[in-house]
């Protein structure tokens, strides 16, 4: 009974004191905004025929069925050419800065407008990969995701720094940006741009609220009550988005895998055959002969790809086995891009299988770009500031194992930065 | 996690006044899995502390951290070795660790208490009344993620019991913005290759009508996507999922069901322009005035070493002439106002 008490108020510090997985959440930013990216670059030529004013789903046709679902979209509220570049554009724009995680929970928000927007506007384009970004850039605002590996926690262990050294840091960019997006959305809702389901609408206005609220208490004293409140409910949410994104893939693998049970070519053995036979699926053929070559290949891949998908979820209860598969689905899934010539959808698989990654190998993962980041810029590795991983500005190795040996989305940070526009670092270190 | 919130003030100390050094060699010799250990030691016992509630959120980590490991009770030396565990593959040092966390928890505490204290987070933190907003908090956003998770599983769920009753209620939540369809290839894959085909009916500059031969359009971009380490949305999503969109939203008598059925045929017809256009197939001065669509879909062969044997005739599904000057009238109305306004 003590014990049990014991181990659920542990559980409630845990998830109040801190956003978990600091390096996981930073790796899926990263994931999800570099596909987005590519994708919106590689289809820069497309781009009018994908999602224009005049492409074949017209405006009209949105338009309808928009108003018919109330999908959320910004390219609903002008069928004009320069509106549709200027979303384009800033759909570019806010992934290249997501990536970089500069003004992260800002970007975040914007992220998912331009994904939501340009998605919204031609349901009938996307494949499974559009879906994955879809439901990861609306579940990544909710996520401090800014908290490694990004420009906020440079600039706030700078700010820590200064701090230390007695100078007063003030933010003026957080405010600036804070006003315009208030000035923005109430433009918006006036002119009845938000008028379709309530999600979206209640999600943008939430986000500006809460980022409203830690400006208002980052000018207070430090580790005043209301501050620390504000802090442990980031983290909750944070943690609860976290389980949410985990608990999508799983979702995901669990059932692609479970209905490819029923079927019977992925009974027979002879599944993996027919899609690598389709013409929208087979950009080298000669590859795909090959690999359909050998009926037990064939059987062996096709059994494999079951039985790792419908196991996935399970095996998150034991870290060694979950590690083996993962790499296993990232394999299989690099496969795919190149077999099937899905390689967006590819990228957003793995990188939503990402969030599974150990902590200990993402900063070694970490320590080895800064390395090579500093050695591209000719600096010394000291000279490795943004990217690097924990611990680097402290004079401590990166290659430092996780503290716990059961699960990785470990502990770590303790919520030193996030993406908050306002300024706020409490604890001198990011990571 | 407590952890490394701990592990990060000793961190902290070694950045702080004393100089990045570090300020003894306490904390120089856990460098590596050994402090982990250590953190989580001190991690736990902290712990214990926010459990009690005491309320301690002013006193300083720095004053109450010694006290507290020390004051570790029987399951906080488990739990402390427990942490070491996890950082014990890290190297031998840390089997130290292990034995002996709690007494070297008190060094590496000083260590940190020679800094400035890190303020506390989380709950422990707080005051009971800030305590309650924290607990509610986390209550809502509890029930709240056990909410959305269980709607998305049932929506991707097969039929069942629970949807039969209160399938509004998931739709209500998952659409439109939680939709998903993760049927990759599932139940079975597909194994037919559909080419969709076109032709127009042309009125020409003098006057006659004239159809033109077939295009195929899926052949254009399958062959668009040979070789083609990144093929485009344009090449593998439009048509196809255009096509399946017609199917699903029509009738085996090529009948359109509800709204969505009026905008599949608006969708392909349009599509049918911008690659009849493409082609040129209206020829100089000639205007599109009808287009007629039809889908031949062959069996993949099954493969060599299973034995089984498909039809390998194709089957044919031939739409009916659809006009299509609602778009291209538009579509001239839209550039006559383009050239007006240049002009």
């Amino acid at each position: 009974m003590n014990a049990a008490v014991l181990s659920v108020s542990r559980g409630i510090a845990r998830v109040t004191g801190a956003a978990l997985g600091p390096y996981q959440t930073a790796v899926i930013r990263i994931g999800f905004s570099a596909t987005w990216l590519l994708f919106l670059l590689r289809e820069l030529p497309h781009r009018d025929e994908l999602y224009g004013p005049d492409g074949p789903w017209s405006h009209e046709l949105a338009e309808q069925l928009t108003a018919d679902n109330g999908a959320f979209t910004a390219l609903m509220w002008s069928d004009g050419r320069a509106w549709f570049e200027i979303v384009y554009a800033l759909a570019v724009l806010s992934s290249v800065l997501l990536l970089l995680g500069w003004r992260t929970r800002t970007m975040s928000v914007l992220f998912m407008v331009g994904v939501l927007s340009l998605q919204n506007r031609s349901v009938f384009m996307g494949d499974g990969g559009d879906n994955v970004i879809h439901l990861m850039s609306i579940y990544l605002v909710l996520t401090r995701c800014s908290q490694v590996w990004s420009l906020d926690a440079r600039r706030a262990r700078r700010a820590a720094e200064a701090r230390a050294r007695g100078e007063r840091v003030t933010d003026r960019v957080g405010p600036v940006l804070w006003c315009a997006g208030g000035f923005l959305l109430l433009t918006v809702v006036l002119a009845g741009g938000l008028d379709g389901d309530w999600f979206v609408p209640a999600l943008l206005w939430a986000v500006w609220v809460a980022l409203g609220l830690w400006w208002v208490v980052e000018r207070g004293a430090e580790g005043g009550q209301p501050r620390i409140l504000l802090d442990v409910v980031t983290n909750i949410v944070h943690n609860g988005a976290l389980v949410v994104i985990m608990a999508e893939a799983c979702l995901i693998y669990a059932t692609a895998g479970w209905y490819k049970i029923q079927g019977s070519r992925w009974q027979d053995g002879t599944a993996v055959y027919y899609p690598l036979q389709l013409d929208y699926f087979s950009p080298w053929p000669a590859l795909s002969d090959l690999l359909a070559a050998s009926g037990t290949m064939v059987m062996l891949i096709t059994y494999g790809t079951v039985a790792v998908q419908v196991a996935f979820p399970f095996t998150l209860f034991n870290r060694r086995v979950k590690n083996v598969l993962l790499a296993v689905m990232m394999t299989e899934h690099a496969v795919i891009a190149v077999t099937l010539g899905l390689p967006f959808f590819s990228l957003a698989m793995i990188a939503a299988d990402a969030v599974f990654l150990p902590t200990s190998f993402l900063r070694r993962l970490g320590g080895w770009a800064a390395r090579v980041r500093g050695r591209l810029s000719g600096r010394g590795p000291a000279a490795a500031p943004a990217g690097a991983p924990a611990g680097s500005g402290a004079g401590r190795p990166a290659t430092v194992p996780g503290p716990r040996g059961e699960e990785d989305g470990g502990p770590a940070g303790a919520g030193a930065a996030d993406g908050k526009g306002p300024e706020h670092t409490h604890v001198g270190f990011r990571a | 996690m407590d952890a490394y919130d701990k592990g990060s003030g000793a961190r902290r100390g070694q950045d702080g006044p004393a100089g990045p050094d570090g300020p003894d060699g306490a904390v120089d010799s856990t460098e590596t899995g050994g402090s982990a250990g250590i953190a989580e030691a001190i991690g736990s016992a902290e712990v214990t502390g926010s459990a009690e509630v005491t309320g301690s959120a002013g006193s300083s980590v720095a004053a109450e951290g010694p006290a507290q490991a020390s004051g570790a009770d029987g399951a906080d030396g488990a739990d402390g070795a427990d942490g070491a565990d996890g950082a014990d593959g890290a190297d031998g040092a840390a089997e130290g660790a292990v034995a002996t966390a709690p007494e070297e928890a008190g060094p590496a505490v000083e260590g940190a208490a020679a800094q400035p204290p890190a303020p506390r987070t989380g709950v422990a933190a707080l005051s009971p009344r800030y305590q309650v907003g924290a607990v509610v908090a986390l209550a809502v956003v509890a029930v709240a993620v056990c909410a959305h998770i269980g709607l998305v599983f049932l929506h991707v769920a097969p039929s069942n019991t629970l949807t039969k009753q209160h399938g509004s209620v998931v739709d209500e939540w998952v659409f439109p913005e939680f939709e998903q369809n993760w049927k990759l290839f599932a139940p079975n894959p597909l194994q037919q290759n559909v080419s969709v085909q076109v032709r127009a009916e042309v009125s020409t500059a003098g006057g006659e009508i004239r159809t033109t031969g077939w295009y195929d359009l899926s052949a254009e971009d399958g062959r668009a996507i040979d070789g083609n380490p990144l093929p485009s949305h344009t090449q593998q999503n439009e048509l196809r999922r255009a096509w399946d969109f017609f199917v699903a939203s029509h009738d085996s008598e090529d009948r359109p069901v509800g709204l969505r059925g009026a905008l599949s045929e608006t969708y392909l017809r349009r599509i049918a322009l911008l690659r009849l256009d493409r082609h040129d197939a209206a020829g100089p001065g000639g205007v599109v005035e009808r287009v007629q669509y039809r889908s031949r879909t062959t069996n993949v062969k099954p493969p060599p070493w299973s034995g089984e044997k498909v039809s390998d005739r194709p089957t044919l599904r031939e739409l009916p002439w659809w006009s299509v000057a609602a778009e291209t009238g538009g579509a001239d109305a839209g550039r006559a106002g383009r050239e007006g306004g240049a002009a």
